[in-house]
């Protein structure tokens, strides 16, 4: 941490393994206050990321998960009109029933604007959304404020949050949305920086281990035929599977027996061509 | 104490004319720059957040390149504008690339285009897309060959960004930068190659490629009356009468796939296409898969190694016409095989019918046949039998774009 500069940097956080590239990527974008638009293949911790920058930062984290069906506006506020009219029906709440602004909610993004403090805000999976909510909300993001239209009020971001998006599709966004964005594509990491993945999960673990499961991780994701290959996620899991069976041995590992295939390759299909491809190797 | 930074550690006039340089070079070998984002940069810049040139290398990278596409040309950019290490000669590969690039800038701005090739606009207008892309082939050519001469293929004004402000590029790693390898030699290594090809399918895309041929579902024409929703719908409306529609059902499709396994040259697509429709099968009503060797004359193969389970070509009329008939194959031959009467190199297929006949008689059988080519579409003018094929079936790539192409062909009502 830079502490005798006015921007709080980010340098990393305990349970997420960042490149020096990544980092400098995310003090730029918070800098020029532009959205930072993240793609990468599943599994590279697009979403972790945000987690880590905000309990880096000690900023809290708001999350929207972007589906397919939503609308622009559920992600600003949303009207309560059901409980007004039970209210004015039963007329046994604290609220008033004549004061619209009671019954308005704020959605993800309304709540990171109205925050007192900066907060991180990560919109999850953007692709899922039409193209049209996503240029829609990139307005809202620019110009910082949205209206309510109910109570004909403004609301205004108090402070900038500090935005995250990510998106797992190959296909490219739309361009306006890609012109106000600042775009890094996480890369699958390399069996270096797995192995420090790794011990960042496990911090006990041993080399013998840690290095024969790697190898045999990058292995396994070799195989051809595989519609979906195991990623971090799977290889952690796997990790701590082997871990807590007593009866697992590394040497088994290194004469190519490799137990609990289940947990990295989730389709029958790819776990029979799996199954099929370890019975040839030794690692 | 903050470092020092990079835009005071060169003299202001020829940093900013080597960044413009770079900007430029970006967008001349097809990077979407905008200016927008080269703004941006400098505003970042300005604010003393990029002191280093590997800080610059990644920030000016998140800024103005938008898709990890470009990422490999951006890297090359960087190396030869930072270091003047010189850009590779361009491949074909590139060069389509390239090519495609200029495509769309002529789809979106076709006058600026046209100034910018010193063509008459109208002129070009009347080419098609594929005419338009051979001639943006056919120029970048020639371009690679006039500057062949100095080994650099695009201009660079005739000055070296070498030692321009007289500093080296290695020289800059200030304030406790502890990668490895200075920004340069991380652009020189050229990671996201990969990602850069619109090339041939690979296996890494087989789960987009997927979401492609899920969209092989039969959708009916929406003309049955559903009756509860009708009656709900029209109490809604207090009696006013609403109709509610429903689509019909339609069996799910039968799909052929007959696979040209007989060269190497198909060897690398023949398992991934296999495995890309086996996925696929659960939405299929059927799958039968056929092998032949370069094209098909009397019979079709239900073994791979084409010797035990023959199927009659002429047989394929007792099959399902709505069939989706799908070739998979290079369609590249020596010309007799497709053309000449006894043209098949295995001796017992002489039935006396030239393979272009049989593939017309496929054609024609099944009306939602089509051939799936791995050899890129900007390679296929150069082959005959390419060329003769293509006016019995629709032609498509094997990228994840053909795919999509020929899905929305055999979907199509005929």
């Amino acid at each position: 941490m830079d502490n005798g500069s006015s921007i709080k940097k980010f340098a990393g956080a305990s349970q997420y393994v960042l490149d020096e590239e990544l980092a400098e990527i995310i003090n730029v974008s918070m800098a020029l206050e532009m959205p930072l638009l993240l793609k990468g293949e599943p599994g590279t911790g697009k979403t972790q990321l945000a987690h880590a920058i905000a309990g880096a930062l000690d900023m809290r984290l708001i999350v929207l998960n972007v589906k397919s069906s939503m609308k622009l506006v559920e992600a600003l506020y949303q009207y309560d009109t059901l409980t007004r009219l039970n209210d004015s029906r039963f007329g046994d709440s604290s609220r008033d029933v004549s004061n619209v602004e009671e019954y308005i909610k704020m959605g993800k993004i309304g709540q990171s604007f109205v925050s007192d403090k900066r907060v991180v805000l990560l919109i999850d999976e953007i692709d899922k959304a039409d193209t049209d909510f996503q240029d829609d909300m990139l307005d809202v993001l620019d110009q910082m404020e949205f209206d309510i239209i109910e109570i004909d009020k403004t609301i205004k971001a108090k402070n900038r949050p500090v935005i995250i998006i990510t998106s797992n599709a190959k296909k490219d966004l739309s361009d306006p949305f890609l012109g106000r964005c600042n775009f890094h594509h996480i890369a699958f990491p390399d069996a270096d920086m797995m192995r420090k993945i790794i011990q960042v999960h496990f911090t006990e673990i041993g080399k013998d281990l840690l290095d024969s499961t790697v190898r045999c991780f990058y292995r396994l994701r070799e195989f051809r035929n595989i519609e979906k290959k195991p990623a971090t996620r799977e290889l952690i899991n796997w990790v701590r599977a082997l871990r807590s069976d007593p009866d697992f041995r590394v040497k088994d590992l290194i004469k190519g027996e490799v137990p609990y295939l289940g947990v990295l390759f989730k389709k029958s299909a790819d776990y029979e061509a799996a199954q099929n491809g370890v019975g040839r190797f030794r690692v | 104490m903050r470092p020092p930074r990079m835009v005071s550690a060169a003299s202001g006039y020829e940093t900013r004319h080597m960044f413009i340089d770079f900007f430029y070079t970006l967008k001349r070998v097809g990077v979407p720059v905008s200016p927008t984002s080269f703004l941006r940069l400098q505003k970042a810049l300005s604010l003393g957040l990029i002191n280093s040139l590997d800080g610059f290398y990644t920030a000016a990278r998140s800024i103005l390149v938008k898709s990890e596409r470009y990422f490999d040309l951006y890297d090359q950019v960087f190396a030869h504008t930072f270091e003047g290490a010189e850009l590779t000669e361009p491949d074909e590969f590139a060069l389509n690339d390239m090519a495609r690039a200029m495509l769309d800038e002529w789809l979106r701005d076709p006058g600026g285009m046209a100034e910018a090739l010193g063509e008459d606009k109208d002129e070009l207008s009347k080419l098609s897309p594929e005419e338009l892309l051979d001639y943006f082939l056919e120029r970048l050519k020639e371009q690679t060959e006039q500057h062949h001469g100095g080994g650099k293929w695009i201009g660079t004004h005739g000055t070296s960004p070498v030692g321009h402000s007289g500093y080296h590029p290695g020289g800059m790693r200030v304030g406790g930068v502890s990668r490895n390898k200075s920004a340069v030699k991380v652009a020189m290594d050229r990671r996201y190659k990969d990602y850069s090809q619109e090339g041939p399918l690979t296996q890494a895309q087989i789960g987009e490629a997927l979401k492609r041929l899920r969209n092989m579902i039969p959708v009916g024409a929406k003309d049955q009356i559903n009756i509860d929703k009708t009656i709900y719908q029209t109490m809604k409306n207090a009696g006013e009468i609403e109709i509610v529609f429903d689509r019909s059902l339609k069996d799910r499709l039968k799909v052929i796939l007959a696979i040209d396994n007989g060269g190497w040259s198909m060897d690398p697509y023949i398992e991934m296409v296999q495995v890309l429709f086996n996925y696929a099968r659960a939405q299929f009503k059927d799958l039968k898969t056929f092998f032949f060797h370069n094209t098909i004359y009397d019979y079709l193969w239900e073994d791979p190694r084409r010797i035990r389970k023959p199927f009659a070509v002429d047989d394929l009329v007792r099959l399902d016409p709505d069939t989706r008939f799908i070739i998979v194959g290079d369609a590249s031959m020596a010309p007799f095989e497709l053309m000449a009467t006894d043209g098949s190199i295995h001796i017992e297929e002489r039935s006396g019918k030239p393979s272009h006949q049989r593939l017309q008689f496929i054609a024609d059988t099944f009306p939602y046949a089509l051939w799936i080519n791995p050899k890129m579409a900007l390679e296929w003018q150069y082959t005959n039998t390419i060329n003769a094929i293509r006016q019995v079936f629709p032609m498509f790539e094997l990228t994840l774009d053909g795919l999509e192409g020929a899905v929305t062909h055999m979907m199509r009502k005929h």
